[in-house]
């Protein structure tokens, strides 16, 4: 009989495995950095269902970290957007090859 | 089977459905919408795993601010519905994806048949037993607060101390980058 926070593992796979899926396969930046949300939230239960099974504190307290590193990268990443949206009229990585702005 | 397990194993069939509705949305908003009920799922999980802060922290901070930030930003670009594309793969890119697929289930496998038959030992952890020099998850629950500060302000000081300065940068890059066209007008101006 599993517990209940080996079964929390099982289900933090199976969503990064469908947030991979999103970063793979969609072109819109947006969504790639949604998926990439997806991915951080998997790995925090993972954390925390670490935390439970080996009976210590350590995961939930790397878990707020892993937030804190989530909302710089929201905050960064949707800046480039911005920024990409007002030189190239799109946010599809298709569509910038060139570095050069 | 209490109602604990139960809940928790609907809360995350749920999010991870969820998951997949979330990355095959046409629009932004909803997907965002999507997102946030995913998250609202994962605070519930934490809550029954006692991580009680966590579970807060998860609604206010990722739910709460996160989020808002992304739909902000959906709506100062106003975009159309993205036309999804399908059949676009190659057979390269099939067996790619395969073999990662495969050695995943591999490696997730192993990891729980050792605790289907062995237990959680086998990974080296005693359940309910701190690993030497690992500060232990007291209880009562409501002492969650109370555990996280002590871990997070004693023993991961120094990691706490270099996070507000990756917030920091953040801060200032997110500015300087958006603000770079404008820099721009105004010098040729």
């Amino acid at each position: 009989m599993l517990t209940l926070p080996e079964i929390g593992l099982y289900f933090s796979f199976l969503m990064f495995l469908v947030g991979l899926a999103g970063v793979m396969f969609r072109k819109n930046i947006l969504f790639m950095m949604l998926s990439v949300e997806v991915l951080l939230n998997a790995a925090n239960l993972a954390f925390v269902c670490a935390s439970k099974l080996t009976g210590t504190i350590d995961g939930q307290v790397v878990m707020f970290f892993v937030m804190a590193v989530a909302a710089c990268e929201a905050a960064i990443g949707l800046a480039l957007i911005i920024a990409l949206y007002r030189t190239k009229a799109s946010i599809e990585a298709d569509d910038l090859k060139a570095l050069r702005g | 089977m209490d109602l604990n397990f139960i809940s928790f194993i609907v809360m995350g069939i749920a999010a991870s459905i969820l998951s997949g509705v979330m990355i095959t949305r046409r629009w932004p908003v909803s997907a965002a919408m999507v997102l946030i009920a995913i998250m609202m799922l994962l605070a519930g999980m934490f809550g029954l795993l006692e991580a009680h802060f966590a579970a807060a922290a998860q609604i206010i901070v990722y739910a709460g601010a996160i989020m808002v930030v992304f739909v902000f930003v959906m709506m100062l670009l106003n975009l159309p519905p993205e036309e999804l594309r399908y059949g676009g793969i190659t057979w390269g890119e099939m067996l790619l994806i395969g073999v990662g697929v495969a050695v995943a289930i591999v490696l997730g496998t192993q990891v729980g048949q050792g605790m289907l038959t062995r237990g959680f030992e086998s990974l080296g952890f005693v359940p309910g037993q701190a690993p030497a020099g690992a500060r232990p998850l007291y209880f009562p629950p409501s002492e969650n607060v109370k555990n996280v500060a002590a871990s997070m302000f004693v023993d991961y000081l120094w990691a706490f101390e270099l996070i507000s300065f990756l917030i920091m940068a953040a801060v200032v890059g997110s500015i300087v980058i958006a603000k770079k066209r404008s820099a721009e007008n105004a010098n040729a101006a």
